[in-house]
């Protein structure tokens, strides 16, 4: 029995279904993310688990108890919004203290578990401040130490990094994971972020469209996309179209363009529409003659740690990823090789779709 | 932000002066040892103001016109809060009518308003009676409450409300530690502006004051009709100078051009 469940859970605004049929089932201790793009149902998710949103159908449990029509006052979750939500004309210590209070835990208790919260988010100088007084960065941790402080079963978060600045975002991150590791409460965040939720989650939702097309380790997400439009909204990646020209029990070869191509997927059946997926990082530059093909360095970017190469060929433009080794990068308009190993191309059956992850906004 | 030119700055200070000038002389006035409305030219005297404070009708309005000022713009405020929250984040039948409705007196000159609530008055039998002033007089004050608090509102994030709302607070705890709190200056705003407007309404109370409710607006205009000495000016002065103490009251609390500009 896992701790929090969700059970074909539907929201509908009038014609609209903005969640359908979403199953999640989440493990004690857990850190799950929900990801995908604006309007995919993401936040609506997370509302009708934290009780805002009231769904059309299914049910939630939470440790076996139906929370399904439980008011969002009675759940007792840890919640920290997007804008932070702290309360303006409160200090820092009355904000944390707050959810203490509703509880009715006596005064003498309340002052050492805020202490406590303020110190799991390196805020214990800030007690007296407001609100206002304090950087984004402080505010996010305000909120934190407020959800933690009524010892949730759940935490919930809703994009909870997107107001920061990119350095700030990536230290809180991890600051984030640390903190979520050391309490242990069970935690679902929204993002749109894929670093971020790869970077910090157990597992990964992927949400299209008001349904989860794919659960699963961040890595195997990454590794292998079960749609292409998850191959191609996280991470970059290189579509190809092509057809499947010979086909055996282990593998198959497929033809871009003319240029045949093995794969190490099995049940292809020869004739069959495809789609490769290659990553960019997958892909190394070679010496003009060798490789499986020939192109032409087109644009080059110098990302520090890595360069980011396009480069035209027979099958079009193609992304390639290089590390930065310290050696001399290949010029603009050189000609290279390409060459990858069988085993990193990802085949996705039927054509490419044209027209990528454009779904109706729901909700922020 | 361009910098005006001579003839602008020219231009403005001549507006300035024509606005101003009529407080500032009715001020002076109040301040003659002369019978007459004149300039103090032989020196300043309180004489005036000594003789309203003796003068039992005015003390009397004045309290009358206090009373009515404070009653009406808290029993405004207490009406126009919740009904901003409603048509601010509700989306129900008759919700724009409802607004219409709330800000219409704005629109419906008080002479009109005078005689309609004269008429109404006499006909439920309530002539003379200073609760039936009261809520005539929040008729006229509660748009300007409503007005301020519909902005205040607006820029209202909904989720602290989900925040307090999360950590177990009632709907009643949300509203009296968070929502109130939140809205406190534009809730302050608008009962300043209320008040500021029952204390100096003349039009519509002309006709719907009895002999024991009549206010200091209409006390000054039934004298004034009779006789004008420097007593009124005195009067005025006064007035000015409450109403200015709550103009600036209101600016401190709120804001001026947060009202006056509909910046927020």
């Amino acid at each position: 029995m896992s701790f929090l469940e969700l059970k074909n859970i539907t929201k509908r605004y009038g014609p609209l279904t903005a969640v359908g049929d979403v199953s999640l089932s989440v493990e004690k201790g857990e850190f799950v993310s929900l990801l995908g793009p604006s309007g995919c149902g993401k936040t609506t998710t997370l509302q009708m688990i934290a009780g805002f949103v009231e769904p059309s159908a299914g049910t939630i449990r939470l440790d076996g108890r139906d929370i399904t029509r439980a008011k969002a006052n009675s759940r007792g979750l840890g919640i920290v919004f997007q804008s932070y939500a702290l309360f303006p004309h409160m200090t820092v210590f009355d904000n944390v203290s707050f959810g203490l209070e509703m509880q009715r835990v006596p005064k003498g208790e309340r002052k050492p578990r805020v202490e406590e919260a303020l110190s799991l988010v390196h805020l214990s100088p800030y007690a007296k401040r407001y609100p206002r007084e304090l950087s984004g960065g402080q505010r996010q941790r305000v909120a934190l130490a407020r959800a933690l402080v009524i010892r949730p079963p759940v935490l919930l978060l809703d994009e909870p990094l997107s107001n920061l600045d990119a350095k700030l975002r990536e230290a809180m991150q991890f600051e984030l994971r640390e903190i979520q590791r050391k309490v242990g409460t069970t935690t679902v965040m929204v993002t749109h972020d894929q670093a971020e939720a790869f970077s910090i989650s157990d597992r990964v939702v992927v949400m299209e469209a008001g349904r989860i097309t794919q659960i699963d380790q961040p890595y195997r997400i990454y590794e292998h996309p079960e749609t292409e439009f998850i191959s191609r909204f996280v991470g970059k990646t290189n579509l190809l179209p092509g057809k499947v020209v010979t086909a055996t029990g282990a593998g198959a070869t497929v033809s871009l363009a003319g240029i045949a191509v093995p794969v190490e997927t099995p049940g292809l059946s020869v004739g069959e529409t495809v789609t490769l997926c290659i990553r960019p990082e997958k892909l190394h530059l070679a010496a003009p003659a060798g490789g499986l093909l020939t192109g032409r360095v087109a644009d080059r970017f110098f990302l520090g740690s890595q360069w980011l190469y396009h480069i035209d060929g027979p099958l079009g433009t193609l992304m390639v990823v290089t590390p930065n080794d310290g050696s001399t990068p290949a010029e603009q308009g050189a000609p290279v090789g390409l060459e990858w190993s069988p085993s990193v191309v990802r085949v996705h059956r039927g054509a490419m779709a044209e027209a990528p992850d454009v779904a109706l906004e729901v909700t922020g | 932000m361009t910098r005006n030119g001579p003839a602008a700055l020219f231009f403005h200070t001549l507006v300035v002066i024509f606005m101003l000038a009529p407080l500032v002389i009715v001020c002076l006035v109040a301040f003659t040892p002369e019978n007459t409305l004149s300039l103090p030219t032989r020196g300043f005297s309180l004489r005036w103001f000594e003789a309203v404070f003796h003068h039992p009708d005015f003390v009397q309005s004045f309290w009358n016109s206090l009373w009515l000022a404070v009653l009406s713009a808290t029993l405004a405020v207490a009406l126009a809060v919740p009904a901003s929250l409603a048509i601010t984040r509700w989306e129900f039948p008759g919700r724009g009518f409802l607004n219409a409705l709330f800000l219409s007196p704005l629109i419906i000159p008080h002479l009109v308003l005078g005689v309609a609530m004269l008429r109404l008055f006499a006909v439920v039998g309530a002539a003379g009676s200073f609760g039936w002033l009261v809520a005539a007089h929040m008729v006229i004050v509660t748009p300007y409450v409503m007005r301020l608090l519909i902005a205040a509102i607006s820029g209202f994030d909904r989720s602290v409300e989900q925040a307090a709302f999360s950590l177990g607070a009632s709907e009643a705890t949300v509203f009296r530690r968070v929502t109130l709190p939140m809205i406190l200056p534009g809730v302050t705003g608008g009962w300043l502006i209320a008040f500021i407007n029952s204390f100096d309404e003349l039009t519509m109370s002309i006709f719907i004051t009895s002999p024991s409710t009549v206010t200091l607006p209409v006390r000054m205009y039934m004298y004034a009709t009779e006789s004008i000495d420097p007593m009124m000016a005195a009067v005025s002065a006064l007035i000015i100078g409450i109403t200015a103490v709550a103009v600036l009251l209101l600016d401190r609390v709120y804001g001026l051009d947060r009202i006056l500009v509909g910046q927020h």
